[in-house]
């Protein structure tokens, strides 16, 4: 038997964390995704040990304030595509700028020099990333995940899935699902 | 664990491509590091080495003596160790079904040579770049599909 | 059917004889009353005589008797007395022998009773006269009642005598004229049944007469028939043979022997000479299914080699049936073929398919291994062209640019042939999957690899709703975007590319042109466009390779998309016609089974 899993990447990330700082002894108070707030100062042995910690898991205390700017302006774009209840009725770029107090000249510039990629590209590739997991644990077909994503239209999704991934939605349904399959086989 | 680097590993017998793929990250502003091999068995005694560091990416020429790029890409996936590296086939041939095949496989990556330089470079910016966000936004690395 | 009517003339026959017996036994009765009849009456008649002869000669004796008695009475001479008493015993014999004549009538036994009572009577008499003779006192008046009574009492006999004289000729009448009224009928009905007889033995004779010659016509029949089937044993190669499982025989047909190499009939028909010829490979096997067939008293078809005294090898195939005949014999009746020729050329057949495939194969495989292999360099010469204009460029000279240039757009050519060539060598290779596919998303898949295009040419492309089927997906998306690209290619300058897809469901009957499809169903599948179209005079060549109808100048084509759509079609045992008109645009019909 093999389970497909959907993971609440905050929650998990989340309870990590707080396992970890607790663990430390460390006063904190998380803010947000990829954000915690040490109420006491941090010694640099307990500093070392909470770093080598996290690594263990993959995360990174982000040193620069650039570094933080950018994971703000990923945590905001991903909560604008994965929760339906921050309805954004102006341009996603006003709302970052709004958001996070900064022109989205200055945000767009910032991001493009640490990630090597652009906002905007950022932004597809997590709405393409929805619609997959949508495509693969979901009974929508993708006229409604067009509809849930915001898209004008299904040809729009569409095309910007071939774009990005350079196959079509049904090609990647396919494979992911043939993957499944022999997956399964091996596990018989 | 983390480094400032981006570890590429390039599989192919073909000393041009070699050439061409080293030159393009030359030229590409991206922090990397890129080894090269001949063959399939001369990777895979790499990758199955406790020594060695698994690369970010993996690119994978199809037609190579010894041991085909389909042949390491099933002992990859075989491999617990090496389950987190993503594998781009670096292929001069791309009919949609060679794709889907290698995709099955598991390559989360398609690429078919390009003709021109400057095409090449901006591919494997994509690539790198794409890999990049995979690896650092939390995304599902199982649903990482790109084909260019 | 005739062997009922031949069972009918049969049972007829028997009945017929049945009948004739029984007229003769009835008659060889009748002629047997008869003639004891004849031999009772003439029993009767001496019979009769004899009793009145008897009877005569007891009245003659007593007679005698009666006056011999009155010759006593008067010389009273006792010579007279011996010879009335002898005369007595005479009577007493004819009495004995008139008793066993007279047998069992009653009527006659009474009257002999009586008669006898009578001479018994006279006797008396005689004796009581005599006294008085003896005494001399023959002139009293007793002895004169007496001597009267006498002549009453033998009155009486001579009465009594001929009563039953005439009685006995009575009877001798009666029984004659019984006989007369029997024996007058006889003849008359020996005649009749004589007659009724032949009547029936001529009908029988017809009857059989009438089944000799059908059997006739059917023993020439049979004739032909056999000699036929030895003509076309002869010609087509086959013999049979009949097993009288009862008797256990065997009959081989003259050409079955001549399939074992032999002269007919040269050798006992049976298992073990037949198993002698049989390849040592086959031998175990026909001998099990021949053992199954005794078991079974049916032989499947098997196949097996015979090995010829001359060498040479024959395939042999047999079958077997158990089978009936009309006296409940049970047969099975077999039929042996030689099939050498037909394996010999089915294995040939076999060979040169195989050689085609080969060749088909190594064709295909040398075409995708040239064109997929023929990229690898020119993809490299590209590459390097593009390193040697952004990096060099500078120090050429102009016509070095142009040279660069013309390079350039040469190996973007070489390009473009070698992918198509690699294209349809693609759709040549055999073992696609048919899965049944939503043909508007394959058709938007298409749309998707040439969105590019259809925005740079603003073009309008309208589309009916697709069915869902059958399809090879890879080649279906293939043959969508060759189409469309096709039209987007041949558009005309200075216009909006139209492109129009119209599906029908088609009956093949109903169209024209699916006059020699094999299927009832198709999706008709229409693509109409706006662009330059094209003579109809090639629209039958439009889809052979290479071949092109614009000059690669004006319009960049290879003349492999519409082999490619050809190809792809065929692939799916569809049809695809094209219909052109100059500056009007063409149309596309494709037909997919349904």
């Amino acid at each position: 038997m093999k389970l497909f899993l959907k993971f609440d990447f905050n929650t998990v990330s989340k309870k990590i964390l707080e396992s970890k700082f607790n663990g430390l002894n460390l006063e904190y108070k998380i803010i947000g995704f990829g954000e915690v707030e040490l109420l006491k100062k941090i010694k640099p042995e307990e500093y070392l040990a909470l770093n080598d910690s996290l690594n263990d898991y993959g995360i990174e205390i982000v040193e620069s304030q650039k570094g933080i700017l950018v994971q703000k302006i990923k945590d905001t774009i991903i909560d604008m595509v994965f929760n339906e209840d921050i309805i954004v009725n102006v341009k996603s770029s006003v709302y970052l700028s709004e958001k996070l107090g900064h022109s989205y000249g200055y945000l767009s510039n910032l991001f493009s020099e640490i990630t090597y990629s652009s906002i905007e590209n950022f932004m597809i590739i997590q709405k393409i990333e929805y619609s997959k997991q949508l495509l693969l644990n979901s009974e929508l077909n993708l006229t409604e995940i067009a509809f849930k994503l915001n898209y004008s239209s299904v040809a729009h999704l569409s095309t910007q899935f071939k774009n990005t991934t350079g196959i079509t939605p049904s090609a990647f349904q396919r494979i992911i699902l043939k993957r499944r399959d022999i997956a399964q086989q091996k596990a018989n | 664990m983390q480094t400032d680097y981006i570890h590429i590993i390039l599989a192919d017998d073909d000393e041009d491509d070699i050439l061409f793929f080293t030159d393009a990250f030359d030229e590409l502003k991206i922090n990397t590091k890129v080894n090269t091999f001949k063959d399939g068995e001369e990777l895979m005694d790499y990758l199955n080495d406790d020594q060695s560091r698994m690369p970010n990416v993996l690119f994978l020429d199809l037609n190579m003596p010894k041991k085909t790029g389909i042949e390491c890409l099933k002992e990859i996936k075989a491999s617990h160790k090496m389950s987190e590296i993503a594998i781009a086939i670096y292929s001069t041939s791309a009919s949609e079904e060679d794709i889907e095949k290698t995709f099955v496989l598991g390559a989360n990556i398609y690429i078919k040579k390009p003709g021109d330089f400057k095409k090449l470079k901006k591919l494997l910016s994509e690539v790198v770049s794409i890999n990049w966000q995979y690896h650092t936004n939390g995304l599902n690395k199982d649903n990482f599909l790109l084909s260019l | 059917m005739k062997r009922n009517n031949l069972f009918k003339s049969t049972s007829f026959l028997r009945v017929v004889l049945l009948l004739s017996l029984f007229v003769i036994l009835l008659i060889g009765g009748f002629t047997y009353r008869h003639i004891s009849n004849l031999t009772n009456s003439e029993e009767i008649v001496v019979k009769t005589y004899n009793v009145n002869l008897e009877l005569e000669h007891i009245v003659s004796y007593l007679r005698d008797a009666e006056s011999a008695h009155r010759n006593y009475i008067v010389t009273k001479d006792r010579f007279y007395v011996n010879t009335y008493l002898n005369a007595k015993e005479k009577v007493n014999r004819a009495f004995l022998k008139l008793e066993d004549l007279v047998g069992l009538n009653s009527n006659q036994q009474k009257n002999l009773t009586v008669l006898n009572k009578l001479t018994d009577s006279l006797y008396n008499n005689f004796s009581k006269t005599n006294a008085f003779v003896t005494d001399n006192t023959t002139n009293t008046e007793t002895f004169k009642t007496l001597f009267f009574e006498e002549k009453i009492i033998m009155d009486s006999i001579r009465r009594q005598s001929n009563a039953m004289f005439d009685l006995e000729n009575k009877l001798l009448n009666e029984k004659q004229n019984e006989y007369q009224s029997d024996l007058r009928f006889t003849p008359l009905f020996f005649y009749l049944v004589l007659l009724a007889t032949l009547v029936l033995i001529i009908m029988a004779y017809n009857k059989i007469s009438n089944d000799l010659k059908k059997i006739k016509a059917k023993n020439d029949q049979l004739l032909i028939f056999e000699e036929s089937t030895n003509q076309s044993e002869i010609i087509g190669k086959h013999g049979n043979w009949v097993w009288h499982i009862d008797s256990n025989k065997f009959i081989y047909s003259d050409n079955l022997y001549r399939l074992l190499g032999e002269e007919p009939q040269s050798f006992e028909a049976n298992f073990d000479n037949f198993l002698k010829f049989v390849h040592p490979e086959d031998v175990d096997k026909l001998a099990e299914d021949l053992d199954n067939m005794i078991d079974a008293e049916e032989l499947p078809f098997v196949n097996y080699r015979i090995v010829q005294k001359n060498g040479s090898i024959k395939h042999l195939k047999a079958y077997a049936k158990s089978f009936y005949s009309a006296d409940g014999q049970k047969r099975l009746l077999g039929n042996t073929s030689d099939i050498t020729d037909e394996i010999e050329s089915f294995l040939e057949l076999e060979e040169r398919n195989l050689e085609l495939e080969r060749n088909n194969k190594e064709l295909s495989a040398f075409n995708y291994a040239a064109s997929h292999d023929l990229q690898e360099p020119l993809r490299k010469i590209q590459t390097f062209i593009s390193r040697l204009e952004e990096k060099e460029s500078d120090k050429f000279s102009d016509p070095g640019h142009q040279y660069l240039d013309r390079i350039k757009s040469a190996s973007a050519r070489m390009r473009l042939l070698i992918d198509d060539l690699l294209q349809f060598s693609r759709t040549n290779k055999p073992d696609k999957e048919f899965v049944s596919a939503d043909l508007n998303e394959l058709f938007e898949n298409a749309k998707q690899d040439i969105v590019e295009i259809i925005l740079e040419k603003k073009a309008q492309i309208t589309s009916d709703t697709l069915p869902r089927a059958k399809v090879i997906v890879f080649q279906m998306q293939q043959l969508f975007l060759n189409l469309l690209s096709n039209s987007l290619k041949y558009c005309k300058k200075e216009t909006v590319p139209i492109i129009e897809i119209n599906y029908s469901k088609v009956k093949a009957n109903d169209d024209p042109l699916l006059s020699k499809a094999p299927k009832s169903f198709y999706h008709k599948i229409t693509f109409s466009d706006n662009g330059i179209g094209f003579d109809q005079k090639y629209a039958g060549k439009i889809f052979d390779l290479f071949n092109r109808l614009h000059n690669k100048q004006e319009y960049s084509g290879t003349g492999i998309g519409l082999s490619i759509c050809k190809k792809i079609i065929d692939n799916h045992q569809g049809f695809i016609f094209a219909k052109g008109e100059i500056n009007i645009g063409s149309v596309f019909t494709v037909y997919l089974p349904e």
